[in-house]
């Protein structure tokens, strides 16, 4: 059987024209905050499986599939599976109580969940839209700092990701696989440093000599009639988010 | 016009660029070579202020770089050695499109430059095609095309040829024909001479930091086959006819 050949752009945008890559980033942001409002008011069984529906159907909009998405956030999988181990052991009797690990396992869903439709948002979305969406979001040098940091961000991360890659294949191209864990994740993370540190060196100078600027012409945005049901999406997400609090 | 004036540049202790004075002048193809090591990297960017010199000035048509940064940048189109360093964004267009959108120019005409940079370097109606399923040659085409896009005076090419194979160096090699033909002026930084002489106007070479040979290509081939220790590849139809012309 073929090596699984699914991580490759883990952070990063896929070109496409999906319904999501069609869509205004500012909407796409807005469902995004409100999924995560309403995946904290409603961590029950009940909303997590409607919010779970929700989910795929963020991930299948932006063109990919739940597989791949959460493939790419498989570093994610050991803190979220050891939550509800940890939450529901005790020092005593009766050293593990369920109920406990139950709703910590419920809160790990949660995050799985949001981080599913973060991915597909980020799958959809390029980097400059983004950037674009966050400064004509959010006014002033305010928006201007945040909107150049997401495109730092998502700029670098997919670059570092690679170069960590790179180390680990160098590592294991000579014999290095068979070294025991703690060895191999010591080699990884100290040339993975040590090239994230050469590598924000020279997209630094690339970005210098490409005249990076805080405020540079940014890619038109419009809200045509598509998003509409996005914005009434998130609208209803909010809602329901913000009824129980209200009811309390 | 280029003009570097007694630039020396320090890397910690290491003199890497000594006192060179060298003017690139408009429309020229000058070809920088020189053994690893030898301060031509260095130099380079002092041309658009992304290395300021330990001292002396490099001026662009009169005025010194660091008045003006983005002017400088903007004159002199840089393209690293590795093209995936200086490529910033997913797709094709959008990757041409960043510096044009930096210096705030309208839609329109980051649109029109887009598509001629892309056009320049044969990858015309690929603006949607992802970078990462580009070619090494490709690669270096869309970095000479982001570039481009600036609208400089200058483009200056580090080791734009490594790693390509024959069809990739060609491609590369006929782009920079026809942007020379067109007006751009072009400096090259190698140390493998083979097929950039038929292209260049001028050579200049440099040993530990400094200029040891400087002089159209012919002049400049006869010195450095007599001398193997300057460390630049001559091709052999070069080396063999030292007179030629």
């Amino acid at each position: 059987m073929g090596e699984l050949r699914l991580p490759l752009l883990m952070f990063a945008f896929v070109p496409g024209d999906s319904l999501a890559h069609r869509l205004d980033p500012r909407g796409k942001l807005l469902v995004q905050i409100a999924f995560a409002a309403a995946a904290y008011a409603h961590t029950t069984p009940r909303g997590l499986a409607v919010l779970s529906l929700l989910a795929v159907g963020c991930v299948r909009a932006a063109g990919g599939s739940v597989r791949e998405v959460a493939w790419g956030y498989r570093w994610a999988a050991p803190f979220l599976l050891t939550a509800p181990l940890i939450a529901g052991a005790t020092l005593g009797a009766p050293w593990f109580e369920l109920d406990r690990a139950f709703r910590a396992g419920l809160a790990s869903y949660r995050v799985l969940l949001i981080l599913l439709v973060a991915g597909a948002y980020v799958r959809s979305t390029p980097v400059r839209d983004s950037r674009a969406a966050v400064q004509r979001t959010v006014p002033g040098k305010t928006g201007q700092f945040l909107g150049i940091g997401v495109g730092l961000v998502f700029r670098f991360l997919p670059l570092l990701r690679r170069d960590l890659v790179a180390a680990r294949e160098g590592m294991r191209a000579r014999g290095g696989g068979a070294l025991p864990v703690r060895d191999r994740m010591r080699i990884v993370a100290t040339a993975g440093l040590r090239r994230a540190f050469a590598r924000a060196d020279r997209l630094a100078l690339a970005l210098n000599a490409r005249c990076l600027a805080w405020n540079p012409t940014l890619p038109r945005l419009c809200f045509r009639r598509r998003d509409l049901p996005v914005v009434a999406l998130a609208a209803a997400l909010l809602v329901a988010a913000v009824v129980p609090f209200l009811r309390a | 016009m280029i003009a570097a004036a007694d630039v020396t540049v320090c890397r910690g202790d290491t003199v890497a660029v000594d006192g060179v004075t060298l003017t690139v002048e408009d429309g020229e193809f000058l070809v920088l070579a020189g053994p690893n090591g030898s301060g031509k990297t260095s130099l380079v960017r002092t041309f658009n202020g992304l290395t300021e010199p330990d001292s002396g000035e490099v001026r662009i048509d009169g005025r010194p770089v660091t008045e003006n940064l983005v002017a400088a940048r903007t004159a002199v189109g840089m393209v690293f050695q590795d093209p995936r360093d200086q490529i910033v964004a997913a797709t094709v267009g959008a990757d041409v499109a960043f510096g044009p959108e930096n210096l705030g120019l309208p839609h329109d005409e980051i649109d029109r430059r887009v598509a001629d940079a892309l056009a320049a370097v044969g990858l015309h109606g690929r603006a949607e095609d992802r970078v990462d399923a580009l070619s090494g040659g490709e690669r270096e085409r869309l970095a000479i095309a982001g570039a481009l896009a600036m609208a400089p005076a200058h483009l200056v090419l580090d080791e734009p040829f490594t790693g390509l194979d024959n069809p990739s160096r060609r491609a590369v090699l006929d782009r920079l024909h026809e942007l020379h033909a067109a007006g751009t002026g072009v400096v090259v930084v190698t140390h493998d001479l083979r097929d950039v002489l038929e292209l260049a106007d001028r050579v200049a070479v440099l040993a530990d930091g400094e200029v040891a040979v400087e002089g159209p290509p012919a002049e400049a081939v006869a010195t450095l086959a007599a001398d193997a220790d300057l460390g630049v590849r001559v091709p052999d139809k070069w080396a063999n006819c030292g007179s030629h012309s």
